[in-house]
């Protein structure tokens, strides 16, 4: 509930921030691409929901301001008066009217547009009703475009307006312009109150709070009331007649005895007496400021003869069976420049209103619920004997002995002077480990090694580390004791020198072989694969056979023998006659390799072939027709190249078709690793 | 300040050295150098890559449980400082230390020596059963003694011509 407290308003927005805000969040949060090849229904669903949508929005914002602002019958009537002398209330009416009528044309407006967007045709007529239904909303809103401008107002000057608690124990200052009402204020609150010379400075009311006996007080200080008729006043004395009328509170009236603030005592007076009907039921206190300029007594018979007049009817409002001291409660003196009084004024009033609320609450009935469970005990004195207040003995000591250490404290010296005597923040540093509990007292300055060697020295610490240690050691010479005699046994089974080189000479020819193999690979794809009966390089020769036979031991002799005399058996007649003259007898043979034996053969045989004396292959002759050397180079070197593929698949020319194995086996069985075997 | 061991590799970490990586659960790993952290991220488990402690702990390549690994334990608590007996601390790690390298060099060459014998024994067989490549049976069973048979080599002197001799 809005008791007092207008701030919480939402800002009024003017009629086009309106239409503005209202229309762009439309557009930004429906969904906005629409085409017409789209379903009928599809985009009458499209605009009517633009339609719905701003007309929501509209609804929205326009019943936030309907709900938020105050309505006049629900508030406290001060503040119902208050807003009335402030800003009209039948104009305010009005205008939430207004802003009312608005929202239920405009849901007036989507309805009926929602309904013919539902027989829409085209995405063109659609779409020209929702431009139609939204323009008519903005229009509405343009018209109560005014309204929304004043209640922004309103709410702008209703924000401003001193929080006054109707329910709390209100002080309220009244009298004429200029008496010194906010000066007053200013010295018994934190308000800060303008104070000028001239007259209507306070425009409105203002707020502060002050503090008597643990209970705060509402001090209100108000504009300058002057004496005229009702129906005359502005504004602004209407706002302190509102105050008076509507609030519960003690009512400080107060006179310039000096006539400084341009009025006499007597208009003064008047006013007083004009106004009193609102001073029904209200502790009421007459207060004479400014006595530093004139003194009450020092009065002229006429002035002191109205001021007893209004003493007489502030008495009036006194509690029946009041203090003897009941004019002192009721007239008192003071003057806010010299501070005289201010504080009596202040506690007398705040007594006043105290002892006013007790007095309802006494006799309202809910005080009778409460008053039988209080009940204050006050003990009788049993006898005359003084009992003063008594401390044990301990206590006072203790507490004489707090009081020297904390004197201690005072002289004891501090880290900080340490500082400070050896030179200051940034020379000295203050030793950390001074203050360190150790068992001997000598080792505080000791460096401690963290690490040694890769380890954590934190890790080793054990208090009974070396009777383990001696134990490991112990352990550790049996141990290498027992590893002793096992090492002996490995070493028993070692290989002799004569293995060791036999088994050298094993491991080369292995290896030997393994090269060979490789070489023959490797070359295997230029080289022709012919069988060792033709060798062409003429490597398997007797000689060859006679090494390898004696590097393994045996002697070749018989068997070079044998296999001489089959080879010769051929075609080497005449070899045969010189081999026999000389071949069993002294074990030397005939060492050639085989260019040598061809070479001989050559020379010895009578028919001379005619490749003797032949040509270099590369010259031209005249008759073959090439043009010169390189094309014939390169002529034989084509020649050569088909015949050496030719050569390694063992055919005889290009018209040797034969296939030795027709179905060799690896084509023709066996599965496949991977794929399928449905052709062969 | 204290020396800590890589995650990966279990290798010690000097200062000035390697990278910490804490990870949303406040578990922290150590690396001793990127290596160590690329393997890391790489998601590679210590325990199947070759050169790393971890590994060679599980598959029995090193030293696993001995009582020198009882003396290097991370304490929680803060011990008061004692001059006394840091002093014999102090002593005492290099011992331990000497200590805990021989058993594991010892460990090894214990695991190493079947390999030796195993060599051996291979050696043995491949001669007994490779001989023949050096020297004939025949000749074996004459002569039972290892000495290989020297190579003959045969010289011509029938011809006039000079013929390349071969060895």
């Amino acid at each position: 509930m809005v008791q007092f407290n207008f701030k919480g308003i939402t800002v009024v927005p003017s009629g086009k921030e309106m239409v503005d805000i209202i229309l762009s969040r439309t557009q930004r949060q429906t969904p906005t691409v629409v085409h017409k090849g789209y379903a009928i229904n599809r985009l009458r669903q499209f605009y009517m929901r633009k339609v719905r949508f701003t007309q929501q929005n509209f609804h929205e914002k326009l019943s936030a301001i309907v709900d938020e602002f105050p309505r006049l019958e629900g508030i406290h009537p001060f503040y119902s008066d208050l807003l009335h002398v402030l800003y009209n209330k039948d104009h305010y009416k009005l205008a939430l009217g207004q802003v009312n009528t608005a929202r239920n044309l405009i849901s007036k407006v989507a309805k009926d547009y929602v309904r013919l967007l539902k027989y829409g045709d085209s995405l063109y007529r659609c779409k020209c009703l929702k431009v139609a239904a939204l323009g008519r909303m903005c229009t509405v809103i343009k018209r109560i475009g005014p309204s929304l401008a004043y209640l922004e107002q309103v709410r702008q000057h209703m924000a401003r307006l001193p929080s006054i608690d109707p329910n709390m124990r209100t002080i309220l200052i009244c009298g004429y312009p200029n008496v010194g009402k906010s000066s007053f204020m200013n010295k018994i609150t934190r308000a800060d109150v303008d104070v000028q010379p001239y007259a209507f400075t306070t425009k409105s009311l203002f707020v502060g709070h002050t503090d008597y006996n643990y209970l705060r007080y509402q001090v209100i200080d108000t504009p300058g009331i002057l004496d005229r008729p009702f129906e005359d006043r502005n504004i602004i004395e209407m706002c302190s007649i509102t105050a008076l009328a509507h609030l519960r509170s003690a009512v400080l009236f107060f006179l310039d005895i000096s006539g400084s603030c341009g009025y006499t005592v007597a208009q003064q007076a008047a006013l007083f007496h004009s106004i009193k009907s609102l001073f029904l039921n209200k502790p009421l206190m007459i207060v004479c400021n400014k006595i530093d300029l004139q003194q009450l007594n020092a009065l002229s018979e006429d002035d002191k003869r109205l001021v007893d007049e209004m003493k007489a009817e502030a008495l009036k409002t006194l509690p029946i069976g009041g203090d003897p001291n009941a004019e002192q409660q009721v007239l008192v003196t003071m003057s806010t420049l010299t501070d005289e009084g201010v504080i009596n004024v202040r506690n007398t009033a705040c007594e006043r209103i105290l002892d006013q609320r007790v007095e309802i609450k006494m006799k309202s009935k809910k005080i009778n619920d409460c008053l039988n469970r209080f009940h204050v005990a006050m003990p009788k004195p049993r006898d005359g004997k003084e009992r003063p207040v008594c401390i044990p003995q301990q206590v006072s000591e203790q507490r004489a002995k707090d009081r020297e250490v904390e004197k201690e404290k005072e002289k004891r010296k501090l880290e900080k002077d340490l500082e400070n005597e050896n030179g200051g923040a940034g020379v000295y540093s203050a030793s950390l480990k001074k203050h360190y509990l150790l068992a001997n007292d000598e080792w505080k300055e000791d460096i401690i090694p963290e690490i040694i060697d890769g380890h954590n020295v934190a890790d080793f610490m054990d208090p009974d580390i070396l009777e383990r240690l001696e134990e490991l050691e112990r352990e550790e010479g049996f141990r290498l004791a027992g590893e002793e005699g096992d090492d002996f046994e490995i070493d028993g089974d070692n290989m002799t020198p004569e293995e060791r080189e036999a088994l050298n000479e094993i491991r080369k020819r292995k290896k030997a072989l393994i090269q060979e193999h490789r070489i023959k690979k490797s070359t295997a794809e230029s080289r022709p694969i012919v069988p060792r009966k033709f060798d062409k390089d003429r490597q398997f020769t007797t000689e060859r056979m006679g090494r390898q036979l004696s590097g393994l031991g045996l002697d070749p002799s018989k068997a070079i023998e044998r296999v001489r005399s089959r080879s010769v058996s051929r075609g080497r007649k005449r070899e045969r006659s010189v081999a026999a003259d000389g071949a069993g007898d002294d074990g030397m043979e005939i060492d050639n390799d085989g260019k040598g034996s061809n070479k001989r053969l050559r020379l010895r045989s009578v028919s001379r072939s005619r490749s003797r004396s032949r040509a270099p292959v590369e010259e031209v002759i005249p008759g073959e027709g090439f043009k010169d050397k390189e094309q014939k180079v390169k002529a034989i070197k084509l020649g050569k190249k088909s015949v050496k593929k030719r050569n390694k698949d063992a055919r005889k020319g290009e018209a040797d078709r034969v296939i030795l194995n027709m179905m060799p086996k690896h084509l023709f069985s066996g599965k496949r690793g991977i794929g399928k075997t449905s052709r062969r | 300040m204290r020396l800590e061991k890589c995650w990966f590799c279990s290798s010690t970490i000097y200062p000035g050295h390697g990278i910490q990586f804490v990870r949303n659960d406040a578990k922290i790993f150590r690396f001793c150098r990127s290596k160590c952290h690329k393997n890391f991220k790489m998601k590679r488990n210590p325990r199947k890559v070759k050169w790393t402690k971890a590994y060679r702990r599980l598959h029995g390549k090193d030293m696993t449980q001995d009582s020198t690994f009882e003396f290097e334990r991370k304490r929680n608590r803060p011990q008061r400082y004692d001059r006394i007996n840091t002093e014999k601390v102090l002593q005492a790690i290099p011992k331990i230390s000497k200590v805990k390298a021989t058993r594991e060099k010892d460990h090894i060459t214990k695991r190493l020596s079947v390999g030796r014998v195993n060599r051996r024994t291979e050696d043995r067989r491949e001669l007994e059963q490779s001989i023949s490549l050096v020297k004939a049976p025949s000749v074996l069973k004459e002569d039972a003694t290892l000495t290989l048979p020297k190579q003959k080599v045969t010289v011509s002197y029938a011809q006039t011509e000079n013929t390349p001799m071969e060895e």
